[in-house]
């Protein structure tokens, strides 16, 4: 269907997982890592069409992950999705400033994870 | 907690006015650190089964999804279609045996028409040997007038002489027209028979496999009708059971939530490590405690943590919309 390829982070191997799953069956090319600091070590020199992200992780949390990407010259327009356990809206806002296109709160329905995912790759 | 702790160890107090105050606080300090690693290694195996779990369940989904998609809509269509073409197709090979058949009577028709020729044949072959007959009577009577005449009756009784041989050439020309007729009408009369014979063999051929075709296609729909019932209800079981299956994953996210719970339990353990073996006074270990907990607030990440720390009731936690920025 597609060959986009998203990079996955999340500290967690299950979310890890059934992102991994749900995203590998609608088609995606799925790229894992499990902080921010791996994340922009394998993402070095990839094609990423998409990043979705988890806030709290070991190493470098989500949100400094973010701001590194932005400042990226390669992946400064690569649309960022938070993947979170964190529903507050000083979180959010925090997310938002930091270049981030949606965010979706774990527990997540991987059909809106999708919806998402497809809605900002296509934007 | 902090009752719990005093469970085992007594009171801040009691830990500091005791006289075997100094070997107290690393038993404080080395059942925290027990818990905590206890606590690490729980959340280590749950993750690791989750991990187990959640590859099952995606690889059922997956199948069922392969086995959702490859029996369509699971409401038999294909059968249905089949059978519907079958029909068609046995329907079309009956209405070629009908036009068959139907061929078959025209032509016995027109060999009835022909028959009726071949009998008008024979009534002017008939009628051909009545004029012979005739004109040889007439010749005889010439030849008579003509010897009658005498010499010059001669060149009359030649001609009369030869119209009697014309009318014998005559009337066998039309015996024979007869017989051929008659072979002739009786060989298509024979062909009718046989025709019609036959028309009606097709006949019964045709009515005794339209009967079958329909008793084939009555039992083949009623099987494909129980068929495609089946399929329905396996089709809607397979979907329910992917739904089912689907929802579990997104309830095994909550292995997330209660690893970054124990995470911070673990981490708050260890920072209070130390807390009970420090020199001070109750007191001022209380307020230490104190600012601890205030700053343990800090690492939370989830709403239940921050609820339980203010010690409001929890509730379950449920997937919630996506907000775009």
């Amino acid at each position: 269907m597609t060959s986009k390829r998203i990079l996955l982070v999340d500290d967690s191997a299950s979310v890890r997982k059934v992102a991994g799953i749900a995203l590998t069956s609608a088609g995606y090319n799925v790229l894992e890592a499990a902080n921010g600091q791996e994340a922009l070590s394998k993402m070095t020199g990839e094609k990423i069409h998409l990043i979705i992200s988890d806030v709290n992780m070991p190493v470098m949390d989500g949100i400094t992950f973010l701001k590194e990407v932005k400042r990226h010259p390669s992946y400064k327009f690569t649309p960022v999705i938070m993947l979170t356990t964190e529903a507050g809206e000083d979180k959010k806002q925090e997310g938002r400033a930091a270049g981030a296109k949606a965010w979706i709160v774990k527990p997540f329905q991987p059909q809106n994870m999708l919806d998402a995912v497809s809605k900002l790759i296509l934007a | 907690m902090q009752r719990f702790f005093n469970q085992f160890f007594g009171s801040a107090a009691e830990r500091t006015d005791s006289s075997a105050a100094a070997a107290a606080p690393s038993a404080y300090d080395e059942a925290l650190r027990i818990w905590s690693a206890q606590i690490e290694t729980s959340r280590q195996h749950m993750e690791e089964a989750v991990v187990e779990l959640t590859t099952r369940f995606g690889g059922i989904v997956g199948r069922l999804d392969s086995a959702l998609l490859s029996d369509g809509h699971g409401d038999g269509d294909g059968i249905a279609t089949d059978a519907k073409q079958g029909q068609q197709d046995l329907v079309q090979v009956i209405n070629a045996l009908k036009a068959i058949q139907r061929s078959r009577q025209a032509l016995a028709e027109d060999i009835r028409s022909v028959v009726m020729y071949t009998t008008e044949l024979r009534q002017m072959a008939d009628e051909v040997g009545m004029i012979a007959f005739k004109t040889n009577m007439l010749a005889l009577n010439a030849a008579i007038e003509a010897a009658h005449a005498g010499e010059s009756g001669r060149g009359f009784a030649v001609v009369a002489h030869e119209v009697r041989a014309l009318s014998d050439a005559s009337r066998q020309t039309g015996k024979m027209i007869t017989e051929k007729a008659g072979m002739i009408s009786e060989t298509l009369g024979r062909i009718a028979d046989s025709n019609e014979s036959i028309a009606l063999e097709d006949n019964q051929a045709i009515l005794n496999s339209e009967a079958k075709i329909s008793a084939v296609l009555d039992r083949f729909s009623n099987r494909t009708a129980v068929m495609s019932e089946a399929m329905q209800a396996a089709h809607q079981q397979s979907t329910e059971i992917k739904e089912e299956v689907a929802g579990s994953l997104v309830q095994l996210q909550f292995q997330d939530r209660v690893s970054q719970i124990l995470s911070q339990v673990c981490s708050s353990m260890q920072q209070f490590q130390g807390n009970a073996s420090a020199p001070d006074s109750a007191a001022s270990q209380d307020d230490l405690a104190r600012r601890r907990l205030e700053k343990m607030t800090e690492t939370y990440t989830t709403d239940e943590q921050r609820r339980i720390h203010e010690g409001l009731e929890t509730k379950a936690v449920e997937p919630q919309a996506v907000t775009f920025f």
